[in-house]
């Protein structure tokens, strides 16, 4: 049972991290090197506004929520937009600068304390075997399956989430009808950036942050990957692979090996099916 | 003869050469003479800083060919500079191999190495290419976290090696390994100016920037790939097994994905597609550190302990390569270039017609 | 135009700077030594503390007059984990800021280089905290340590935990390094020599996420489950394991691990029952007179970090420095630092269980360990049972 439970709470945050990759790389045809980083950043951040308000859970919710807002927007409008018409490495290593910069932040802002996010964690309920399951961990669930159940209906019902795949599809033709475009991928970057903040703070809630956490990012990244990088279906599907081999690699094969397995699945994913299980059959010149 | 301008060549001998104008060769005799002058007028401390500057540019420069000239985009430098390392220690340890054999068998391996990284070149581009490096990186330092593992008794800390002997000459101190370094680095970087200018370096621009055309024209892509993986690889490797001789140790928790993107920002910041650029951005972000070091020691001594400072010399790397992306793509050696142009077009200041010039 | 210029203004102005930075001096007459540690890397956590301990000590030092009259200054330099890095901060303090001797060093990846090129420089070197084998007899030249080498540190936690529960089943969780392993064998030894059974669960260095770790080692049913990491594991495990249904004793290894930390783990588990802390220096609860001394210096000047086992330890090798200083004399050059170290016995009046003592082949000495438990109560750690000793002989 405890099984189970670890493993759904495992591609939750999987799920949310590779998600935000695949919204990126629909609308904008960047692959985000710095998710992990910015999910960690979130996670701090989250604890920061909720030390400020004396211990408050919601002031830190708002804290969180205007990091997202301001940090994507600022990456879009400040860097993305900048280098619209070069080729392909210049975002991604953008992205890479973006990751240690951040990272450097989390030494010089945060002195690079580890912290756990302490909201919700006495035992909810007991499994058989003794293992326990905290208010955060059934939180974790219940909140990705809001995020993804919101996000489908935004994409599918309003709007602007239409106006959001139109851009998707073809952006010169979206701006052309009429489309404000700026508006969609800054709107991109800032949701990405909130799922990746609520991973990290779902994440700081089940282990703990610190510098060396960043390495989820990598996780969702191959998740995303897996599943196809511009398929939010294949960002759950892909996040439940990896979650699932790794929990198996540790508990059946040999723990070591469990950080070098998200490439091993990678590789496999790459050589049968490169464009991953939901993505779109496209000539890899694309990218 | 009038001076029609900077770039009007009139053969294809000349517009194949390096140095085109007698200012740039008198510029290469000043650079080595003060080259040969350092060794005598620094202190130690400052031969090591160049020492590591040289290692750097050695790696620096395989990157830049498979990078920079080829389009390959690869995050496995790391694991290339591991593989002659490691190389290194089991050919000293358990080979007992000289110095003079042990650096071309790690320049060897590394090639081996670099054709394995180098297959799934041939069925990805982009992203999906960066990624399966990636996932090689981690392969081979895996391997390698199992051999130190397995290494020995006190290895907690590294495996050491002996100082590297040629002939009668113990190559210890500062002072020996500079000569030594500089001139490898020289042969290095004739070897891959010649190498760029000519065939092969046109084939891997072609394939860097539209490989299908260049498949097209009979460029053989399969060669042409695998040929800049695997020279890239080998000069990491060099350069690995170098700086293990360099350092006496050798360990595995050196070799992070930080290295590589380290490696990665020494192309950009250099400026992609150029040799100098390679030289010029290694040379950059070596001695960024250190530089940022003595900013932060100007200031008064309470400012200068805890996290900041380091942090800040983390973060400037990455700040380098958003700064350098969004300002100067091209890098340290367009800021080279400008500066010689302007000075070469002197007292005209605007560009000439035909810009054919990069 | 302006733009630019003024864009060349400051790129001109910063390269001034770096260049003028390198050539401040610095004033004489002082004992000047060098600290080298990781103040910004993934371990801050741990050898920010041991650092600030030591400049506690160096400070009151000062205050008192110094050695003989004389200041001590201490150059710091940052590695951030990195053994490149170390190895130009050593080679910088040798020669720029002429130092006499080098303390602190971080990881044990950084130590090896560091070691190797001072002993071509003939710069004594003396590490804490996670202290690798060059100091074991039969010991490499101008290399010391009076920190927590991990074969040794692994057999005295063996023995110790055998006050916890004889002859059990004990289960060892480290990360995936070389002195990782090495602790985990030499723990092996020990607990098989008393009588107990043996497992391990061994995971990768980055893993920041231990709950399937943690429910691998529950099911091998152990009955005490020992620690050897840092901080950041510890704080990542031990609510990992509760979660996982493993209450039982767990014993936390003090590679560096604060008190705040086992706090921090215990308020996040929900309860602090049955964990346990193997130490060399005393603990920062410990009632000591000597550990008064250190929480009295760290109130009057203030640390970053809260005041922990690791200051002890900063402040036992500031006290190993001044006694080896005093001993050199004055003017004290690096062979006679060499030289005198190697026959000091420095009593550490209760920060750890006996005096350091040191030898021509054994630059690391008899060390002593002692046992801590937990209180949840008092959210303090109390002593059980004596100090042990543990000689250095036999682990080459």
């Amino acid at each position: 049972m405890e099984f189970v439970a670890t493993v759904v709470i495992l591609t939750c945050t999987y799920a949310l991290l590779a998600s935000g990759i695949a919204i990126l790389y629909k609308a904008g045809r960047v692959v985000n090197f710095a998710h992990g980083e910015i999910a960690i950043v979130g996670g701090y951040v989250f604890y920061s506004s909720g030390l400020m308000a004396g211990g408050s859970p919601w002031f830190a919710v708002i804290g969180a929520v205007v990091f997202s807002v301001i940090t994507g927007a600022f990456i879009y409008v400040a860097m993305m937009r900048r280098v619209v018409g070069e080729p392909f490495y210049v975002a991604i290593l953008i992205t890479v600068g973006i990751a240690i910069v951040l990272k450097a932040a989390i030494i010089v802002i945060w002195r690079a304390e580890q912290v756990t996010i302490d909201v919700g964690v006495a035992p909810a309920i007991r499994l058989a075997g003794g293992a326990t399951l905290s208010y955060m961990d059934i939180a974790s669930i219940v909140l990705t399956i809001a995020f993804f159940v919101v996000l489908h209906l935004f994409f599918t019902f309003t709007r602007l989430g239409v106006q959001f795949r139109g851009t998707a599809e073809n952006a010169l033709l979206a701006s052309q009808r009429g489309v404000n475009v700026n508006l969609v991928l800054s709107l991109a970057w800032m949701i990405a950036v909130a799922a990746a903040t609520l991973s990290g703070v779902l994440y700081g809630g089940r282990a703990f942050l610190g510098s060396a956490s960043v390495s989820i990012g990598l996780a969702g990244l191959t998740a995303a990957l897996v599943g196809g990088l511009d398929s939010l279906r294949g960002a759950v599907v892909g996040a439940f692979i990896v979650a699932l081999a790794q929990y198996l690699t540790v508990r059946l094969i040999d723990p070591v090996l469990s950080e070098a397995l998200p490439f091993l699945i990678l590789l496999v994913v790459m050589s049968v099916r490169p464009w991953g299980l939901f993505g779109t059959v496209e000539e890899l010149d694309r990218v | 003869m009038a001076r029609a301008g900077t770039n009007l060549r009139t053969s294809y001998l000349e517009s194949n050469e390096v140095l085109r104008r007698p200012y740039q060769k008198l510029l290469i005799v000043l650079v080595f003479a003060a080259a040969l002058i350092l060794p005598f007028t620094s202190s130690d401390y400052f031969l090591h800083l160049v020492n590591l500057c040289f290692l750097a540019c050695i790696g620096a420069l395989g990157l830049m060919i498979l990078t920079g000239f080829c389009g390959q985009i690869s995050l496995g430098h790391a694991a290339f500079l591991a593989i002659g390392a490691f190389t290194t220690v089991v050919l000293t340890v358990h080979a007992k191999m000289p110095f003079l054999l042990v650096v071309p068998a790690a320049a060897v391996s590394g090639a081996v190495v670099g054709f394995l990284v180098g297959l799934p070149s041939l069925r990805f581009r982009g992203v999906y290419l960066a990624i399966s490096t990636l996932a090689m990186h981690y392969a081979i330092v895996f391997l390698c976290t199992s051999y130190q593992a397995n290494f020995g008794t006190s290895a907690s800390a590294g495996i050491t090696i002996a100082d590297p002997v040629i002939g009668s000459l113990r190559l210890s101190g500062e002072h020996a390994w500079y000569c030594f370094l500089l001139v490898l680095l020289t042969l290095v970087t004739v070897g891959c100016v010649n190498l760029v200018r000519t065939r092969p370096g046109r084939a891997w621009m072609a394939i860097r920037d539209r490989d299908i055309a260049a498949e097209a024209l009979g460029i053989n892509l399969t060669r042409y790939k695998l040929a800049a993986f695997m020279l890239s690889a080998m000069l990491a490797s060099v350069s690995g097994s170098l700086a293990a001789y360099y350092s006496n140790v050798v360990t595995v928790e050196g070799y992070t994905l930080d290295l590589a993107v380290i490696y990665v920002a020494m192309i950009i910041v250099g400026g992609m597609g150029s040799v100098l650029g390679g030289l010029l951005g290694a040379i950059f972000i070596t001695l960024l550190p250190y530089a940022i070091d003595s900013v932060f020691e100007l200031l008064p001594r309470a400012w200068r302990f805890g996290s900041t400072v380091f942090g800040v010399q983390v973060g400037a790397v990455g700040l380098c390569i958003i700064l350098f992306l969004l300002f100067e793509p091209k890098g340290l050696a367009e800021i080279w270039r400008r500066t010689e142009t302007y000075f070469d077009r002197w007292p005209f200041r605007y560009r000439p017609l035909d810009s054919t010039r990069r | 135009m302006t733009t630019q210029l003024f864009r060349r203004s400051i790129v001109a102005a910063t390269a001034i700077a770096c260049v003028a930075g390198f050539a401040t001096a610095r004033a004489q007459d002082v004992y000047k030594i060098g600290y080298i540690t990781d103040l910004s890397g993934p371990l801050a956590g741990s050898y920010t503390p041991t650092w600030e301990g030591f400049e506690l000590y160096i400070k009151t030092l000062n205050d008192r007059g110094g050695i003989n009259g004389k200041k001590v200054d201490v150059v710091l330099d940052d590695d951030g984990l990195k053994a490149d890095r170390a190895v130009a901060a050593a080679k910088k303090q040798t020669e720029r800021d002429q130092v006499v001797g080098i303390f602190g060093l971080s990881l044990s990846s950084t130590q090896g280089p560091v070691y190797a090129e001072m002993r071509k420089a003939g710069v004594p070197v003396v590490t804490t905290f996670s202290g690798i084998g060059d100091a074991l007899p039969p010991a490499q030249p101008f290399s010391y340590s009076t920190g927590v080498v991990f074969e040794i540190a692994g057999e005295a936690i063996g023995e110790l935990g055998q006050n916890i529960k004889k002859g059990g089943k004990v289960v060892g969780m480290t990360f995936d390094s070389v002195g990782g392993r090495a602790a985990l064998a030499h723990n092996k030894k020990a607990v098989e020599a008393a009588g107990g059974t043996w497992d391990e669960v061994i995971f990768p260095i980055s893993t920041t996420d231990f709950t399937p770790f943690a429910q691998a080692v529950t099911e091998k049913k152990p009955d005490v489950v020992v620690g050897h990491y840092g901080s950041g594991q510890n704080l990542g495990v031990i609510p990992a394991l509760r979660r996982s249904g493993y209450n039982g004793p767990y014993v936390v290894a003090n590679y560096g691990v604060t008190e705040d930390t086992i706090r921090q783990a215990a308020q996040r588990a929900g309860s602090g029952q049955n964990i346990f802390y193997v130490t060399r220096y005393s603990s920062s609860f410990d009632k000591n007179p000597s550990v008064g001394e250190v929480a009295a210096a760290q109130k009057k000047y203030g640390t970053s970090k809260p005041f922990s086992s690791m200051h002890v330890t900063g402040w036992a090798l500031g006290k190993f420095a001044e006694a080896a200083l005093k001993s050199c004399g004055w003017p004290c050059t690096r062979e006679k630092l060499d030289k005198t170290i190697q026959t000091l016995k420095v009593d550490m009046a209760g920060l750890t269980g006996g005096p350091i003592e040191m030898s021509a082949t054994d630059h690391y000495g008899p060390s002593y360990w002692r046992l801590y438990a937990w209180d949840a109560k008092d959210n303090a750690m109390e002593p059980k049972g004596a100090w042990v000793k543990k000689g250095a002989q036999g682990f080459k």
